[in-house]
């Protein structure tokens, strides 16, 4: 059953986002302009490195590929901080009883929910991605594809369930896409997203640590830039199997708490 | 999972409101409890259908969010199929639908067909039947040709009745209506009130809640009727109990110019008279305001005296229709309502 919800989700939502062709062309060029964006601005850096200090070692990324990784990653939070708002969304359009009306596992909604932002915007990443290596050449090295592979899945998988937390969180609250863009700021300060973390002030230290962003931009950008084994990457890979664990755990007590608190509050329609 | 033999069974079921505001931006917060539901005690049969009947903010939607788990009694239980809504709220949800008037509760990017087959897989309906039942349901609301359009192109009823057909996706063994004709045009709503009776109450077997304040629906489609009147439920039963309540079985309404509050209530002291009531009515006669007075009078013989009083009291008759008393002269009569 919770399967089952989770594929009618993802189906629902994706036929919702592709109503027209249009869109679907739309969504499937823009991308490219993007990346040609992207070229031109980087272009005055090409060929420039950035050293990223971890595990006692010092790695020689490219500067481009440093950057786009954070752009990309960033992207991808930012996606899954608005997948969060599936049941804000399905608020304001008069469909958030109906859903819960239904037996249907409230965590499989919001992961179908996320799957479905995944899917429809996963275009754009792959649009930039495309430009990326085409025009720029920026410095790829990768050593191993799994530990690539691994970074990529697990950096994902724990954005998705802290963006299903911050939906609980945004369940009964009128304000969550403006808690969503007073986060972002922060959350790009604090994961070393435009710069190594080793020039972040170590009294901040331990709340960029909190972020999974942060370990999925280690784990990305060293076994994809800098040749990182798995064995390199063990401690941020670990860290981010045990946010998904955690986060999930999390994301589904507040979920269930704040439908019954929005029940207790009659607070479930009002916006 | 409490024992009960009724479908529906309300116990004290009690409900309030917690409004908070402040004075302006910064000011002091003022708090306001209003009371929904005021202890509130019925029951439904199985395959009966129920009526609650009140004027917008009596409590009707309250009391269905409690039934269905989408809101929380304050106080008192209630229990669907024996299984209590708040401690058992995930074996509620799988024998229970709802269809809301006038709210939208449907995808309108979505085809009808698209739609219906989301709510059946969120209901894990058996994978076999999914396509069947759609097809089925959409045939019974006459919506078959329509069902691969997009939402957003069908008509008010159209939807209307879509969402008649998202209420039963489950088979639900309880299915409440609240208000499902809001808004409808004459037609539109006397063919979802005679599919319900039809289809889901009597050749389904299904138990049905219906809320409304269209009187005449009631009285057209319920076995009994509950009056909800600020929160409280002041009478049930159905038309004909009810009507052996009231002190006289017969109503007379009056539509009449030039009446002062003073030759009212002087009217009320009639020895024919039992209870008048001058209920909310848009006219005028020869440029004059028209009054609708619904007096519950002892015997079909009293028109003469309601006449004589109104002649000496200078009031103009329009009209008078002596008649046995309808679920509208109930409501007022036990509520006191207009």
């Amino acid at each position: 059953m919770f399967l089952r919800a989770v594929l009618a989700e993802v189906e629902k939502e994706v036929k919702i986002f592709f109503f027209s062709a249009r869109t679907l062309f739309w969504t499937l060029t823009l991308p490219l302009g993007n990346g040609l964006y992207l070229y031109f601005f980087y272009l005055p850096f090409a060929a420039r490195s950035v050293n990223l200090e971890f595990n006692s070692a010092t790695f020689s990324l490219d500067l481009v590929g440093f950057t786009l990784i954070g752009q990309l990653l960033y992207s991808f939070f930012t996606m899954m901080l608005l997948a969060g708002n599936t049941f804000v969304r399905e608020r304001e359009e008069g469909n958030l009883e109906a859903v819960l009306l239904t037996p249907a596992n409230r965590m499989a909604v919001l992961l179908g929910g996320a799957l479905a932002g995944a899917f429809n915007y996963v275009w754009l990443l792959l649009g930039v991605a495309i430009s990326w290596v085409v025009f720029l050449n920026a410095g790829i090295i990768v050593a191993d594809p799994l530990a690539l592979v691994l970074s990529i899945v697990l950096s994902y998988l724990s954005l998705v369930a802290l963006g299903m937390c911050f939906e609980a969180f945004f369940f009964h609250s009128r304000r969550g896409i403006m808690y969503a863009t007073a986060l972002q700021e922060p959350i790009m300060f604090l994961s070393g997203l435009i710069f190594p973390l080793q020039s972040m002030p170590s009294a901040l230290l331990p709340l960029s640590y909190l972020l999974p962003l942060t370990f999925g931009l280690i784990s990305v950008r060293l076994t994809m830039l800098g040749g990182a084994s798995m064995w390199d990457v063990a401690v941020p890979l670990s860290v981010l199997a045990a946010m998904v664990v955690v986060f999930s755990a999390l994301a589904t007590w507040l979920i269930g708490y704040a439908e019954k608190s929005a029940k207790r509050k009659a607070t479930l329609t009002q916006f | 999972m409490r024992g009960s033999s009724f479908a529906v069974e309300a116990r004290q079921l009690s409900r309030d409101y917690v409004s908070t505001r402040r004075s302006h931006l910064v000011g002091k917060k003022i708090t306001t409890v209003i009371k929904a539901l005021d202890r509130v005690d019925f029951e439904i049969q199985e395959g009966e259908l129920f009526g609650l009947l009140g004027p917008n903010g009596a409590g009707k939607t309250t009391t269905v969010k409690i039934l269905c788990t989408l809101l929380e009694p304050t106080d008192g239980y209630a229990l669907v199929k024996g299984y209590d809504v708040v401690n058992n709220a995930g074996e509620v949800r799988k024998i229970v639908n709802m269809v809301a008037g006038g709210e939208r509760m449907l995808y309108f990017r979505l085809t009808g067909r698209e739609n219906l087959k989301y709510f059946a897989e969120l209901y894990d309906v058996p994978k076999k039947e999914v396509n069947s039942r759609i097809n089925t349901l959409l045939e019974l609301v006459g919506l078959s040709e329509r069902a691969d359009d997009e939402v957003e192109k069908y008509s008010k009823g159209m939807r209307q009745r879509l969402q008649v057909c998202r209420g039963l996706i489950n088979d639900p063994q309880v299915l409440f209506l609240d208000e499902p004709t809001l808004g409808l045009d004459v037609n539109i709503a006397k063919d979802i009130r005679k599919f319900i009776c039809e289809k889901i109450v009597r050749e389904q077997g299904k138990t049905v809640l219906l809320t409304t304040h269209y009187m005449y629906e009631a009285e057209e489609m319920c076995d009994r009727v509950g009056f909800l009147s600020k929160g409280k439920l002041v009478a049930v039963g159905s038309a004909e109990e009810l009507k052996r309540r009231m002190p006289s079985g017969f109503s007379m309404e009056v539509l009449v110019t030039r009446l002062s509050q003073e030759a009212f209530e002087d009217l009320q002291r009639l020895k024919a008279v039992k209870k008048a009531i001058i209920t909310d009515y848009e006219g005028e006669a020869e440029g004059e305001k028209v009054d609708r007075l619904i007096i519950n009078v002892e015997s079909d013989q009293a028109a003469p005296e309601v006449l004589n009083f109104m002649a000496s009291r200078e009031c103009r008759v329009v009209s008078l229709n002596i008649r046995g008393p309808t679920l509208e002269d109930l409501f007022m009569y036990f509520t006191g309502e207009k």
